[in-house]
Parts: C-alpha cells; sequence; structure tokens
C-alpha cells in the first residue's frame, strides 16, 4: 500500500535508472578540491612545480563536474516545492554557489605562472574552498540522511 | 567576509584590464619607465584576427619603396644572404608544445586565431636574383627536412643551420641552389619534450673561430621547473673546431636575434623580456652581449627589479644583474635583428634594423613594424624611428607580421613576414 503524500519523502528529479544523479558527482569535486588543497601546501613548501600543476589540473577537473553537480542539484531544488521548503537545502545551494565562485577564482590565480599561482592567493582560496565545503557538504548528507530527500519510498 | 573581500579584489583585478598603459615611447631608449607590477586574473590581452595583403604592401617611411621579393612561403622566419648575393629564406615553426597546464589549452586557441600556429616547411628555400632588381629569377629548396630551424652562418665552405634541437654543418662550395649532402652535427642544443622558446638564433664570430647561439628560456618564468631551464636563456659561444660550448652571457630571457655592432666590433643581440605582469612590463631590448655577464632572468628584470613569481629566490644572483641597453618598450616581440653597413640606403647606416613581430598580452598592441635604432661610435644615439609599418590594417587585422632582416647584396632590407608568407625588399625610394 503506498504511503500518503504527506508521509512521502521530498523527491529528486535529476534520476538515472531511479538513482538520484546530484549524490553521486559530488564527491568528485569534494575530492578534487581537498587534494588542490593538499597539493598546494606541498608546492609552497618545496617549491616544485609539478605541486602547482597538479593543482590546476585538479581546480579545472573539479570545477567541470561541479558544473553537472550544480544543474543536477537545481534541477532537484527547483524539481520539489517540499526540498525548497528545507532551510539546509537553501544553505546547501548558497553555501556550495559561493564556493564555486572562489573556485572558478581560484582556477585564474592558479593560471599565473610561477609562485605567486599559489601562494598566498591561491592558497588561501584553497583553503576557503575546502571550509564552505566541509559545511556544505554536512548539510548535503543532512538533506538525504534526515530529511529523506531522493530517498525511495 | 574574507571571501567577498577576495571578490572584491578580483573584480578589481580585472577591470584594470581597461586601463590604458604609459605610450610605449616613454619604454623606448636607455631608461625605460617601469611601473609598478601587476598579477592578474586574466591579463590584458590582444590580439589581431588574420587578415591578408591582398594588393597591398606595407607601409615604408618617406624616401622609401617597399616591395615583395617573392612570397608563397610557409612560415618564413629567417633570412640570411649569402657571399654571391643568393638570399637564404628559413621556413619553420616550433615543435608541438606539450599541454601541461589547463591554461596552456587556452593559450593555444587564443594564438591559433592570430595565426600563430602556422605550420612551418622546416626548409631553406633560396633565391636568386642574378640583376639585383629585386624579382629572383631563380628559386630552389636549398635545404629540406630541417628541426625547426632558424639561425644560419656561414664560415668558408661550412654552412650551420641552427636546428632547434642542434648545430649541424653541410659543405657549401659557393653558388650551389640545393644542398643534399647529410649534415655533420657540431653540437647539441637545449630542445625538447618541452621546448617553450625553440627559435636558436645564430651568428658566426668574424674570424669564423666561433659560433654565438641564442637559446631561449624554456618558459614565462620558470613555470615548466629550473630542470627544463638547464643551459637555457642565455647566449652559447660554440668552438667552431671542437664544438665544445660554453654559456657566454646569461640571464637573457630569448635572444632572438644576434649581430655585430659594426663600430665596436661587439656582439649585440634583441630579447623578448617576460610576460604578464603588465602591459609595461617588462620593455624587451636590444643590448651589447657582454661576456660573462648576467641579465636578470628569472631572478629579476631591467637590472636588478625581483620577480616575485621566482622560487627560491637567488638574491645573490640579482646583486650581480646589469640592466641591458636600450629598450625597445613592452611586448613588441623583438625576432631579428641586423645592423646595416651595406651603401644601399644611406640614411640607415651604422645602426640596427630590428623585425618586431608584435604583442599579444598588451592592449593597445604594440610592435607589428620595423624599427631602426641609430647608433653612434658603437652605442645606440636617439630614439627608434619607424621604418616598415602597416602590418595591421584599418579594420585591425594583421596582414603580416615582420621576423627577420637582412641586408642584400644591393644593400637593400630584406623583413620575413611570416603571417603574410612573404619576403618584403625595401630600396632608397627616388
Amino acid at each position: 500500500m503506498p504511503l500518503p503524500p504527506e508521509h512521502r519523502h521530498p523527491r529528486s528529479t535529476a534520476k538515472i535508472f531511479g538513482h538520484p544523479i546530484h549524490p553521486m558527482l559530488v564527491p568528485i569535486p569534494i575530492t578534487c578540491f581537498i587534494l588542490t588543497l593538499l597539493t598546494d601546501i606541498v608546492y609552497a613548501e618545496t617549491y616544485d612545480q609539478q605541486w602547482a600543476t597538479a593543482s590546476s589540473w585538479l581546480l579545472a577537473f573539479g570545477l567541470v563536474v561541479a558544473l553537472f553537480a550544480i544543474i543536477t542539484g537545481m534541477t532537484d531544488f527547483v524539481g520539489d516545492k517540499r526540498v525548497r521548503n528545507i532551510r539546509a537545502a537553501w544553505l546547501h545551494g548558497i553555501g556550495n554557489g559561493v564556493a564555486s565562485i572562489l573556485a572558478i577564482i581560484n582556477v585564474f590565480v592558479h593560471s599565473r605562472d610561477g609562485y605567486t599561482s599559489v601562494v598566498p592567493t591561491g592558497l588561501t582560496l584553497s583553503i576557503l574552498t575546502v571550509l564552505i565545503m566541509a559545511v556544505t557538504a554536512w548539510l548535503g548528507s543532512t538533506l538525504v540522511y534526515r530529511h529523506g530527500v531522493g530517498v525511495a519510498n | 567576509m574574507r571571501g567577498l573581500a577576495l571578490l572584491a579584489g578580483a573584480a578589481l583585478a580585472l577591470s584594470a584590464c581597461g586601463e590604458k598603459p604609459a605610450d610605449p615611447s616613454t619604454q623606448v631608449g636607455a631608461n625605460p619607465q617601469l611601473p609598478k607590477l601587476n598579477q592578474y586574473l586574466l591579463p590584458p590581452m590582444k590580439l589581431a584576427p588574420v587578415g591578408s595583403w591582398g594588393n597591398n604592401t606595407p607601409a615604408v617611411a618617406p624616401g622609401l619603396k617597399i616591395a615583395a621579393l617573392a612570397t608563397g612561403f610557409q612560415h618564413p622566419r629567417q633570412l640570411y644572404v649569402l657571399p654571391n648575393g643568393d638570399v637564404l629564406v628559413v621556413e619553420s615553426s616550433g615543435p608541438p608544445e606539450p599541454i601541461h597546464r589547463p591554461k596552456d589549452f587556452i593559450i593555444g586557441l587564443i594564438q591559433g586565431h592570430a595565426g600563430a600556429g602556422a605550420k612551418g616547411a622546416q626548409r631553406i628555400t633560396l633565391l636568386r636574383d642574378t640583376n639585383g632588381d629585386g624579382k629572383p629569377d631563380v628559386r630552389s629548396v636549398f635545404l629540406e627536412n630541417l628541426v625547426s630551424p632558424f639561425g644560419v652562418a656561414l664560415v668558408g665552405h661550412d654552412l650551420y643551420v641552427a636546428n632547434t634541437d642542434a648545430v649541424v654543418r653541410y659543405p657549401y662550395a659557393g653558388g650551389e641552389t640545393r644542398i643534399t649532402a647529410p649534415g655533420t652535427k657540431l653540437t647539441d642544443l637545449p630542445a625538447g619534450p618541452i621546448d617553450h622558446h625553440w627559435t636558436k638564433s645564430m651568428v658566426a664570430s668574424r674570424d669564423g673561430s666561433k659560433l654565438y647561439v641564442g637559446v631561449g628560456s624554456n618558459s614565462n618564468i620558470t613555470e615548466n621547473g629550473m630542470e627544463a631551464e638547464r643551459e637555457r636563456a642565455a647566449v652559447w659561444e660554440i668552438d667552431r673546431a671542437t664544438g665544445a660550448h660554453r654559456l657566454f652571457a646569461t640571464g637573457i630571457r630569448n635572444p632572438t636575434g644576434l649581430d655585430w655592432e659594426p663600430a665596436s666590433g661587439q656582439l649585440w643581440a634583441v630579447a623578448n623580456e617576460r610576460d604578464e605582469i603588465g602591459p609595461n612590463l617588462v620593455p624587451d631590448y636590444l643590448t651589447s652581449v657582454k661576456d660573462g655577464a648576467f641579465y636578470g632572468w628569472p631572478f629579476s628584470y631591467y637590472g636588478q627589479h625581483i620577480d616575485p613569481r621566482v622560487k627560491p629566490q637567488r638574491l645573490d644572483l640579482v646583486k650581480k644583474a646589469i640592466p641591458p641597453d636600450y629598450a625597445l618598450s613592452s611586448h613588441v616581440a623583438p625576432l631579428g635583428v641586423v645592423f646595416n653597413t651595406g651603401a644601399g640606403l644611406p640614411q640607415y647606416r651604422g645602426g640596427a634594423f630590428i623585425g618586431e613581430h608584435g604583442s599579444w598580452d598588451r592592449s593597445p598592441m604594440n610592435g607589428y613594424k620595423v624599427v631602426y635604432v641609430p647608433f653612434s661610435g658603437g652605442r645606440p644615439a636617439g630614439k627608434a624611428q619607424d621604418v616598415v609599418t602597416g602590418f595591421i590594417d584599418a579594420a585591425g587585422k594583421a596582414r603580416g607580421r615582420p621576423v627577420g632582416v637582412a641586408i642584400d647584396r644591393t644593400g637593400a632590407l630584406l623583413v620575413a613576414d611570416d603571417l603574410g608568407n612573404t619576403v618584403w625588399r625595401v630600396t632608397a625610394g627616388r
């Protein structure tokens, strides 16, 4: 017997074979941006350009996947009023928007040549991006594990 | 809050692109004005889309005439005049650059838009104009299957070609229109896998015992790592008998042209300085090349102005850095130099013609012309004068870009145009 509407979980709109896409994508930018911070730190300590180069690729790849995560996340947000009614969903979206803008600026900073492609601005942006993402990732899991967004009924 | 401050800073940095830099004339001569260094999210850039000459020619200074000596080349970069008057046209391009960073991919797209990605024929074409009327009657493939060649020098019956990876010697008896003999390697030169500044300029010493080769840096400012810069950003002195070399002068980022100043007999070079710290930084230059001197790259520019992008910094070396003699203004990209010792252009005697390929990281654009720097007593004497202009048309399209310059048997100025695929010949007008 199906659940009455008031007991059903908020729906995910961007799905593939019944699986929400957004949660499958988000680990990739999160991992990339954490690794960017690590390679930035190693570069700042060693001056070995290979680490700065690694940072630029990690940032660029992380951002490309983040774009798809944003599209699918926005689709889920817009697609069900019950998602929009959750305060954590707003904070999650806005926070990740800010983090993505910082990461975009960081791509440009990392496109500079030499030391100032990382220190101090690039490294600062990498730290801020990771700090914001730590909060937004927590909020994102709140949406699933507490509010059941996208969870099957 | 910190994030917001950074965002505001970013907006400011981006808007700085719209600021107009000081006029290039403030950076021509012995004491160029150097503004404060800037670092950008997106450095100012302006490239001309590719146009064509049609029936037009470049413009020349009063008292001069210009006509095409020959057209239809594949990326002509350098010119060399043999003792019998034959003109060698080096048609060349660099090896493909590996995509090291996401940025390299974007820059490749931008440069392609400006026609800078054109493939050279990797050969040398010979032009023979028997009666000197500016219309060659022989055109022949002189040497082919070369490896990104640039510099050429003849000593006696030995013809040297500076490929990007080696100096190679060919037998030249005199008068041939084609060399088929295999070359003999004299010396390896720094090349791949990364070979960023690939052009190896070359002159022979007056007595023929030495070859001087300009070897450019392997990066803008060491972003490919210091290991990639071994024996680069230097003028090499190669012993012609043994092939042994030493670094004659160092810290010259990209010495793209070398020639002997006729009054003093000293070696002079044109060089391309670093990018992406502002439309008026750093001026490209013409300088005497002093034995054992250090000219700053990468640690400092124009003497001892420290570049913060280089770590670890070497203050011990910065202390030794000397400024170059004569600034040509920023990003003009001088790619060829020749001192005029001929009699064909009497108003330009004794000074240096310089081919300025033109800027990409400056708005408005700079260069795209051939200038003349007058000399007196072995030193530059006065402002650079425009000699050949009009490479950018009224619509802002580049019809051509000057590279190598040479003086032919009749004393006319030859200019290689690697975008217009033409060799221009400038003579005294009536």
